[in-house]
């Protein structure tokens, strides 16, 4: 064992630092990964064309219904329940929307007003149904997903109609229009640096709060590096934006259901007891919190944010067809798993799902762009479905690890490590010549578990260490 | 004393159960500033009393008055009683695993304004401010999941805490914690005492009863024997009026182990948890002869279950190295199904999680593991299930209305009993009991030990796991004491005390 080491070269220190930081939470980051392999994979396979500001445009413009639906999810999700009427509840509300106002004549609000009556008091039945009656989730959005079929048949009278109404239009391709200068669509521009600087004043803020309360932050470089990375995300994304037409109203309104939904798991009492009610019902029950009601209100949520995504969706592809609906619920709930929720109930988080959802539409988009035959489509997309869950499961025990304290134990107990591989070795070769006499066996087996444990104990003390416990050896 | 000294009256209390009248008439009363324990056997009624007193069973699903602060009580929720500062700790803890500290803390009464938006500042300056009382010292951002049962308690009593509690209920809470915890917690108790917070508390453990208590509430079948004021406590009286008769040897007696074959060894076994990251088991040389009691002692998280799990079948899939051998011969055993083949069985510490189906029934449970018994040809013999169902109900004392009653309205220590009664009835060669006596009343621990040296006496083996140190003393015939994974002593039960131990299992 060696007493003095020499100190770490800073600038690998920082590269171990962080890439430590990234294998103890990989978990966290799985969609992160899995959003930009896809992105790079399609960027080459389509020359660039992918990342575009014309298709990244399309792309945003098309998750939104989905997003929208994977929002609703996850808080279904969470509170271990499922939904799967939310295809084509979505489909006949649109329906219904685009038909009272096109055909019927209606207006737009009383129309929005009554469908959204219509979807809470959906949301309550099935709700109840779920919570009170104890009716599995399973079954009785099974029938609810066969009723709204037919209901949206009905509404439609099985034709295509068009929307023609200056709302739809607006909806489903206006953007925010405003002034270009040199190029770039300025409001865009401006709001994405507006963001980049709230994100950045606000986790200051944060870490001085934490600080004053003797909290924990995570260390500097890995915040500096984080906050860079999500600048230039962001700073990304903007600057695509605003080189083609700017932020489009169905991105707008998925932006703001996210924000809202993210301050309301994140910051409100109501949003939080969700996640309690999800993560142990009776615990919740005994904390005084009305397991029931909180699951309604989780079903009305889903109806709201399925009514908003409908009418998206039918303003976005200009019509309403009985044809609409179907695998809707099932890109949502992928989108929610991709974004690593748990089906045992408790975890899942807002943002992860709305990134679930663009990976998947990126996969849609992408092999479109890029011309692969779609009948290979949803193969793609169950195995990257399939692939998402493995790696959650598989990463559900990640051991943390501090690579710049496994480099200071790798020098401190090199001596011994060699020593221990080499009786290994040695207790290896002891074995098999024993095996080839008529010696029992017996001895030199335990010999070798001896030497295995040993080794595999000088290897785990290695594996295990932290910086922290190298500090007094460190030669300056 | 007045009225006004009181804290608490419960008058008449009467809760009955389809087939069970749980509660008698009941009246209890606790004088405010002390700590009231409430003991009895396994289905005395303390826990549904206690539901009763906390608004878990609401207020017309019982009979008779609650008598809070000198005012009659109609609770209709745990909310309600919550408000007036009673708070209740039952015997499974009430947390959320995956939520952090301090958010466990304040579920369901967050620091929040009027529109229900959460102060986090405040709530975690404030979570931090309770866990220093309780004396609990972790990282408020840890998610419950990865702490101990000890410190899961804690954070009970700190919610507790969070919620301005005057009348603390803590229903079993050292059950599952060693002596080192039970003791934190019974200081902690006397502590909070000093604040003027009031406790009822829920034990089987009398020694503790003994050492805290201030007064004391005797049930059995569901109605009061008596009351004891601190002077007349004394674990012998206790024990005569819980069981109503005399036991004056916890521990039965068995003739003196005289040798014989050794039936299960261990050789150079260890188990590595590949999450932990080391070491859960370390060389564990452990020799189990013909006939045997053998205890494993040692404190909570020493790796006693590890071992345990690893041997039987490697439940928890650690990697393995090392040799088993079951008579005489080397054994691997990949899955619980093969040990069980050789001969070996396990009771789980864990009945919730790894031993019972609390959706059966009794009949059901105790044969599950040994179906070959009751059925020929592969076809089940119902008659042979409620036979020895009934027998086992009988041996046990097992209070239920029929053998037929779903495990889960069972009480704690009789769903224990069940367990225990499954594995007798699998009549294994090698026994290996995972706390088999906790949550368990003192009459009921008396019959398993009873049983446990007629198995002896007939060549079973047993490995007995256990906290709780008179037990080890009283039961084993060899003691082998585990500190943090390693092997630190071995010990014949002539020169075992709890002093030497207590001392091996806590120094490395
Ligand atoms: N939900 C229920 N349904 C039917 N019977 C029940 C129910 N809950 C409790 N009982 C019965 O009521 C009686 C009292 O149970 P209780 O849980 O109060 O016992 P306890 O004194 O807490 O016992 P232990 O020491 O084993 O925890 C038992 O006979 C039990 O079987
Ligand atoms: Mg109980």
């Amino acid at each position: 064992m060696k007493n003095e080491i020499k100190k770490i070269n800073p600038v690998l220190r920082y590269f171990y630092v962080i890439i430590s930081m990234f294998r103890t939470n990989i978990r966290d980051y799985g969609m992160y990964i899995a959003l930009t392999i896809v992105f790079l994979i399609f960027a080459i396979m389509t020359n660039g064309l992918f990342l575009g500001p014309i298709n990244f445009t399309n792309l945003l413009n098309q998750t939104a219904y989905v997003a929208v639906l994977a929002v609703g999810m996850t808080l279904v999700i969470v509170t271990r329940q499922i939904d799967l009427s939310v295809g084509y509840l979505g489909a006949f509300l649109g329906a219904y929307v685009v038909v009272s106002v096109e055909n019927l004549h209606g207006s737009i609000p009383l129309a929005l007003f009554s469908a959204l009556l219509i979807t809470v008091f959906v949301g309550i039945f099935k709700g109840f149904f779920v919570a009170k009656i104890k009716v599995p989730s399973f079954v009785i959005t099974l029938a609810g997903m066969f009723i709204f079929k037919g209901f949206l048949m009905l509404m439609t009278n099985n034709r295509t109609i068009p929307t023609s109404n200056e709302f739809f239009n607006k909806i489903g391709v206006g953007y925010l229009s405003t002034a270009k200068i040199g190029g770039l669509d300025m409001i865009t521009f401006i709001m994405g640096i507006l963001i980049v600087i709230l994100i950045v004043v606000s986790s200051i803020l944060k870490r001085r709060k934490n600080r004053k309360l003797g909290i924990e932050n995570e260390s500097k470089q890995i915040y500096i590096t984080k906050t860079l990375f999500v600048i230039f995300v962001l700073l990304f994304i903007a600057f695509n934006l605003a080189s083609y037409r700017g932020v489009s109203y169905l991105l707008l309104i998925t932006l703001v259901v996210m924000l809202v939904y993210f301050f309301f798991t994140t910051k409100t009492t109501l949003g939080r007891r969700i996640y309690a009610v999800g993560g142990n019902p009776e615990a919740a029950e005994l904390s005084g919190i009305k397991v029931t009601t909180i699951i309604i209100i989780v079903f009305i949520s889903m109806g709201i944010l399925a009514l908003i995504s409908g009418v998206m969706y039918a303003s976005y592809v200009q019509n309403t067809s009985p044809n609409h609906g179907p695998f809707w619920e099932l890109y949502a709930i992928a989108a929610t798993f991709i974004g690593g929720a748990s089906a045992s109930g408790g975890i899942g988080k807002i943002v992860n799902s709305v990134i679930g959802a663009v990976v998947i539409m990126s996969l849609k988009n992408g092999m479109a762009l890029a011309g692969f035959d779609s009948n290979i489509e949803p193969i793609v997309l169950g195995s990257v479905l399939l692939m998402a869950v493995v790696f959650d499961i598989y990463t559900r025990n990640i051991r943390p690890v501090d690579l710049v304290g496994m480099y200071y134990a790798k020098r401190k107990y090199a001596e011994e490590y060699t020593k221990a591989k080499q009786n290994l070795k040695e207790a290896k070769q002891k074995l098999a010549s024993a095996k080839k006499t008529d010696e029992p066996l017996i001895e030199y087996e335990y010999e070798l578990t001896n030497a295995k444990s040993q080794y595999s104990r000088i290897k785990n003390k290695i594996r295990s260490s932290n910086e922290e416990d190298y500090q007094d050896m460190i030669k300056v | 004393m007045s009225e006004n000294e009181k804290i608490l009256v419960m008058r008449s209390i009467t809760k009955t159960f389809p087939g069970v009248r749980a509660l008698d008439e009941v009246d209890i009363h606790v004088d405010r500033g002390e700590i009231h324990f409430i003991v009895g056997e396994n289905g005395a009624g303390k826990s549904t009393l206690m539901k009763v007193l906390s608004g878990i069973y609401s207020s017309g699903s019982y009979s008779g008055d609650i008598v809070f602060n000198g005012e009659i009580k109609h609770f209709s929720g745990i909310k309600d009683s919550v408000k007036e500062g009673i708070v209740i700790i039952n015997q499974e803890l009430a947390l959320f695993p995956d939520l952090t500290v301090y958010e466990n803390i304040y579920v369901g009464h967050e620091v929040a304004n009027k529109q229900g938006v959460i102060d986090w500042i405040e709530t975690k300056k404030l979570a931090k401010k309770y866990l220093d009382i309780v004396g609990l010292d972790v990282n408020l951002d840890s998610l419950v999941r990865s702490l101990g049962v000890g410190k899961q308690q804690l954070i009970e009593i700190a919610k507790a805490l969070s919620q301005d509690v005057k009348l603390l209920i803590l229903d079993e809470p050292t059950a599952a914690l060693n002596e080192n915890d039970s003791e934190n917690l019974l200081n902690l108790l006397v502590e909070l005492k000093k604040k003027g917070i009031t406790s009822i508390m829920i034990s089987h453990k009398l020694r503790e009863v003994e050492a805290v208590a201030d007064s004391l509430t005797i049930l059995r079948d569901g109605k009061v024997i008596t009351r004891m004021d601190s002077d007349e406590i004394n674990e012998h009286e206790i024990i005569r009026h819980m069981v109503g008769r005399q036991i004056d040897d916890i521990f039965p007696e068995r003739p003196k182990f005289k040798g014989g074959k050794v039936v299960f060894e261990t050789i150079h076994f260890n188990a590595y948890d590949r999450n932990l990251n080391r070491y859960i088991v370390n060389d564990a040389n452990i020799k189990l002869k013909e006939g045997e009691v053998v205890g494993l002692s040692g404190l909570m998280g020493a790796g006693r279950t590890e071992f345990a799990h690893s041997v039987f079948g490697n439940i928890d899939e650690y990697k393995i190295s090392g040799g088993i051998i079951v008579n005489e011969k080397h054994v691997e055993f990949s899955h619980p199904q093969a040990a069980i083949k050789h001969g070996i069985a396990y009771v789980s510490e864990d009945r919730k999680k790894d031993g019972l189906i609390l959706g059966e029934n009794i009949g059901q449970n105790i044969c599950l593991s040994s179906l070959k018994k009751i059925s020929k040809n592969g076809i089940l013999n119902f008659f042979k299930q409620s036979f020895f169902a009934k027998k086992y109900v009988k041996d046990l004392d097992i209070k239920t209305p029929s053998i037929y009653q779903q495990l889960k309205n069972l009480s704690g220590g009789n769903q224990q009993k069940v367990q225990v009664a499954k594995w007798l009835f699998a009549e294994p060669k090698i026994l290996i009991l995972d706390e088999p006596t906790r949550g368990i009343d003192v009459g009921a621990k008396y019959e398993i030990y009873t049983i446990i040296n007629d198995l002896v006496s007939k060549g079973m083996s047993i490995l007995i796991i256990s906290s709780e140190l008179p037990e080890i003393l009283g039961m084993c015939d060899r003691i082998y004491v585990i500190a943090e994974g390693l092997q630190t002593a071995e010990f014949d039960k002539e020169e075992a005390t709890a002093e030497k131990i207590m001392h091996k299992a806590t120094v490395v």
